[in-house]
């Protein structure tokens, strides 16, 4: 049984123009522990098939099962708890909350979620990405790496199974870029988490295990990578 | 968990000024009411115990038909209302083999309930404040009586079957009054020795008046219990306010000021928590949606952005009832230093009134940016465009307007003016939109025509046309409630101020004779006094209207009150004038023609025994009897301290009749001790002080302006804080504009010149609309409620729109330049 299926999912979106369809009866199977990246060009659909994964949506068509549990079914407050127990989040724009500091970020979804001793977990993840000097930054007083580093230990303090990223090396400059990403797939391998990632670059792509090429709303191609 | 959540997201938003406008609109709305609520209620009980010394009372019950039932006082009593009686009749009082005509007046003890008696050793000199009253078989009396019968202190004054020594010089009485005429020289004795004097008979003319004074509460079921038992006819009950007080015109002013001023404030300061509340929610949005995506539930939210808001307020309430306070105390101590008395504490009130209005304030105008933060989606971290949905603006609407005319009513009192205020409050802004909206079309196409930054400022004021007219609207209510106080306070202190000019007459001189009218005419002007010119008196009555005669209280009894029409019931002074007095003014008909015969009556009084032109009036004068018709009628200012008359007679009429005279004259304070020299010559002629009751009018009128001033410094902030409030929240929605122009080159400098043009045609325009709407108001208020004439203000027409593009742009300026002094980097990660 696959962690995370799609079955025959669309989405369509009401505009001016007319009802617009994003992704049309796509399927999709990502198993435990796979690294995967969704691969396109601007506008066909990648970003929706993740908010669509991660439970932030709901399709127009179609069902979602994450570890079992059909999305469909839940409400909004259920999806929420859902995502509190088994998923981690990267933006590209890091979406840290401005007016907390570095350490109360990461401790943030532990917090959410009731876990106990949050901040020495924090503190501990904040030091494995390097951060263990700058607790009390707030995120305007780091830079772009540094507030991605933060958004990182956020997304792995709930140890969950599955972590999604959006295009999380997409605000950076080549070289930080590339630290975070290694910094990335470290963590996802010492936490065993499943990792699904959009992404417009192709050589990021090609770090993970499979890669779903989508064009128009359909996926191209399932690629292994080598 | 979460409360930590929310502990640490106020302390941080605190501590980086997140916070502070929500914080300062609610801190100053709390202030605000305290401090006003507060210092009003102070003044105003100190107004009303220095007013009440105009009446030595709180409240008096005239009676001109003998004595009251005693259980009325006994009922007093039980209420906790203190009383005192004053009997005054006049009699002759005969010293030094000569006799004068005397104003007795027999008090009881505790008199007065209000005010003081001030005693002096000699006449016009300097009193002090009596202790008690004068002892059995003492009398203190008026200077002037000291002049006329040569007495010093220790004599003898026979006042009928009894005689008194006179222990003091009477110089000051709390209830004098103004009446010039009637005032013969007051002989006070104590009321046990009235009945050996033999004065009061069956049918003798006696005025008694019963003081009562204690607590507004205890007064207030006293005189309900009293008034349907008064007879309307013999018996009249008179407080401060009332008509005929010389200060009515102006307490009435005030208060309806402080109301109104008030009202105003709190709902600018309400404006600013509604702006500030939603700005807040707004700015969560983010914080909201990464929280719901990390799985964070939304009553848990909820609860930490409650508590958040909570503990704000709380905060900001706490600090506002301590700035309250501390400003009152401060402003209290000032006003009472300049008083030269200790103003009254104040009760509980003021505190629930502002406590209440603060928390009412954060509740109602933060639910609905709160449930809209609620509603923002999680699919906002993917998809920024995104915000909360699904609640109808009309909600807000409902929630806001709901908040305001409660504040009214709470304020006010009262549901009618209430609603009158809140409907045409509403009216006036819809008819403000319409305005601002079609303004902003127009300076679009001016601002073609002009340089760069010009046009970026209007390119950005007409795509943001909707918020903009918004924004406007909140401007011009601000700028206008600022003109609005500002100009109302100065036509009230112009108005008061006209009324009492600091060298108004202070002195009356009566009983001058005719042969010394010329020597007293050339003394004034030898000795540099100004004065009114002298007016002949000759008593008369009025004894029919268009042969019908009227009511006389002497024959009443005789015969069937329907045949009769309501006349003066007294004796008149009536005076001949050839020119219309200075300070008249003729409302209906033309003065006298030469060789004309007719009378020229007051407009009131014509009023109220119904009369008009052409009326055949018949009266009594000495021996003769003559009828004239009313060839007009003037309005005459009473508030002048002139001699006023109800009738003037043509000259042919009254010329050749017996006659005093009187005048009135200023003589400043320091010549005080002249005037026993001055009028030396004039032994017949009475005079009469009236610089203290000038000065007891001009003290209240002091507490007054102290108080509207103040309350417009509050109604200043307040505003204000609206357009700090408005200015920073449209900034933050330009923001990501401005950062766009700044990534592709465009300068700080042009930036903050269009952001600066823009504020300043928006403020210029907010301004001008804000002038026109000013006007409006200020004529409705001015002819509605305040009773005076309509004024325009064209000062107000510069100042109006100057104001409005000053503060405005100046604004826009600061916060758009500690925007930019960030580095694009910086201004980039922020928006992302």
């Amino acid at each position: 049984m696959s962690l995370i299926e799609a079955k025959s999912i669309s989405r369509n979106v009401a505009t001016t123009a007319g009802e617009l369809q994003i992704l049309s009866t796509l399927s999709v199977a990502i198993e435990a522990g796979e690294a995967v990246a969704i691969v396109g060009a601007s506008g066909s659909g990648k970003s929706t098939l993740l908010s669509l994964l991660a439970g932030l949506d709901l399709p127009s068509s179609g069902e979602i099962l994450i570890d079992n549990v059909k999305l469909n079914d839940l409400d909004e407050e259920q999806r929420a708890i859902l995502r509190g127990e088994k998923i981690g989040f990267i933006f590209q724009s890091f979406l840290l909350i401005q007016s907390l500091t570095a350490l109360e970020n990461v401790m943030l979804p532990a917090e959410l979620a009731g876990a106990k001793k949050p901040e020495e977990q924090a503190r501990e993840l904040l030091a494995k990405v390097g951060l263990g000097e700058r607790l009390t930054h707030y995120p305007n007083q780091l830079s772009g790496g540094e507030q991605q580093r933060v958004a990182i230990a956020r997304a792995f303090i709930g140890q969950p199974q599955i972590l999604f990223a959006d295009e999380p090396t997409g605000n950076l400059d080549r070289k930080t870029g590339a630290l975070i990403e290694d910094l990335l797939f470290e963590l996802n391998r010492e936490f065993g988490t499943t990792l699904i990632m959009v992404t417009h670059d192709e050589r990021l792509a090609q770090k993970c295990d499979r890669i779903l090429r989508i064009e128009d709303g359909q996926i191209l191609e399932h690629a292994d990578v080598a | 968990m979460w409360h930590k959540i929310s502990w640490r997201l106020l302390k941080h938003e605190l501590r980086r000024g997140e916070l502070t406008i929500m914080a300062a609109a609610l801190v100053l709305s709390v202030c605000a009411v305290l401090s006003l609520s507060m210092f009003s209620e102070r003044l105003q009980a100190g107004l009303m115990e220095r007013s009440a010394e105009f009446l030595a009372a709180d409240r008096v019950l005239r009676s001109r038909g003998g004595e009251i039932p005693t259980e009325w006082l006994e009922r007093a009593e039980v209420e906790g209302v203190a009383s005192a009686r004053r009997v005054t009749f006049n009699s002759m009082a005969f010293a030094n083999g000569d006799m004068a005509l005397v104003d007795v007046k027999a008090v009881t003890d505790g008199y007065p309930l209000r005010g003081h008696l001030e005693i002096a050793d000699a006449p016009f000199t300097q009193g002090v404040v009596a202790d008690g009253l004068p002892g059995r078989g003492e009398t203190w009396v008026q200077g002037s009586l000291f002049q006329q019968l040569g007495l010093a202190l220790g004599d003898e004054l026979e006042v009928g079957d009894s005689t008194f020594v006179v222990t003091q010089v009477l110089s000051h009485e709390p209830d004098s009054g103004f009446s010039v005429f009637t005032d013969s020289p007051t002989v006070l004795i104590h009321n046990d020795d009235l009945a050996a004097t033999g004065l009061i008979q069956p049918g003798s003319r006696v005025n008694y008046n019963y003081l009562f004074a204690g607590e507004p509460q205890a007064l207030q079921r006293f005189e309900t219990w009293l008034l349907p038992q008064l007879d309307s006819v013999t018996q009249r009950w008179q407080n401060i306010q009332d008509g005929d007080s010389p200060l009515s015109a102006a307490l009435t002013r005030a208060e309806q000021f402080m109301l109104l001023a008030s009202l105003l404030g709190v709902v600018l300061a309400a404006t600013a928590v509604a702006v500030a509340a939603q700005r807040y929610a707004q700015r969560n949005y983010d914080a909201v949606a990464v929280m719901k995506t990390l799985g964070g539930r939304t009553p848990q939210i909820a609860r930490i952005f409650s508590l958040h808001l909570l503990l704000l307020t709380a905060a900001s309430v706490a600090v506002g009832v301590l700035l309250g306070v501390l400003l009152q105390a401060v402003v209290s101590w000032y006003v009472s230093s300049q008083l030269g008395y200790e103003l009254p504490a104040a009760g509980n009130g003021p505190y629930l009134l502002a406590i209440g209005t603060g928390l009412l304030c954060a509740l109602m105008f933060s639910l609905y940016p709160l449930l809209r933060l609620m509603k923002v989606p999680p699919l906002r971290v993917l998809r920024r465009e995104l915000t909360a949905s699904g609640l109808s603006r009309w909600l807000h609407w409902c929630l806001a307007g709901g908040t305001v005319f409660l504040l009214m009513v709470l304020y006010s009192g009262s549901v009618i003016l209430s609603f009158a205020l809140f409907v045409g409050g509403i009216l006036a802004m819809l008819i403000l939109l319409g305005i601002s909206r079609l303004f902003i079309r127009a300076s679009r196409q001016a601002g073609m025509q002009a340089g760069s930054s010009w046009r970026l400022a209007m390119a950005g004021m007409q795509r943001r046309s909707r918020e903009n007219s918004l924004q406007m609207l909140s401007f011009s209510v601000a700028v206008m409630l600022f003109l609005l106080v500002l100009a109302l306070r100065h036509e009230l202190l112009e108005d008061w101020r006209g009324q009492l000019p600091d060298d108004a007459p202070n002195y009356f001189v009566v009983n001058v004779a005719g042969h010394q009218v010329e020597p007293m005419q050339a003394m004034f002007e030898r000795e540099s006094i100004r004065a009114t010119q002298l007016y002949p008196i000759i008593p008369g009555r009025l004894t029919a209207i268009n042969g019908t005669p009227v009511r006389d209280e002497v024959t009443k009894e005789e015969r069937d009150d329907s045949e009769y029409r309501e006349g003066f019931g007294r004796e008149l002074q009536l005076t001949w004038q050839r020119d219309l007095p200075a300070e008249n003014t003729l409302r209906a008909g033309q003065w006298f023609a030469p060789g004309e015969r007719g009378v020229s009556v007051e407009s009131q009084v014509a009023e109220r025994i119904d009369i008009g032109l052409g009326d055949e009036l018949s009266f009594r004068v000495g021996g003769n009897e003559f009828t004239v018709p009313v060839t007009n009628i003037r309005d005459v200012d009473w508030n002048t301290m002139q001699p006023n008359f109800f009738m003037i007679f043509s000259p042919e009429l009254l010329e050749d009749m017996p006659a005093t005279y009187i005048a009135s004259f200023y003589l400043p304070p320091d010549r005080r001790p002249e005037l026993y020299q001055l009028f030396r010559n004039f032994p017949q002629a009475s005079l009469i002080d009236v610089e203290d009751i000038l000065q007891q009018v001009r003290d209240v009128i002091n507490h007054v302006s102290l108080a509207i001033t103040f309350v417009m410094v509050l109604v200043i902030a307040a505003g204000g804080l609206v357009l700090i409030a408005q200015v920073q929240a449209s900034l933050e929605e330009r923001q990501q504009e401005l950062v766009i122009l700044r990534t592709l080159g465009a300068k700080s400098k042009l930036l903050t010149q269009a952001v600066s043009y823009e504020f300043i045609v928006l403020g210029a325009l907010a301004g001008l609309i804000a002038t026109l709407a000013m006007e409006v108001s200020i004529y409705v208020l001015q002819t509605q409620v305040f009773n005076m004439p309509a004024s325009l203000h064209w000062r107000f027409w510069v100042l109006g729109p100057v104001l409005g593009a000053g503060i405005v742009a100046l604004l826009g300026w600061s916060v758009c330049w500690r925007m930019l002094r960030q580095s694009t980097g910086q201004l980039i990660r922020k928006l992302s």
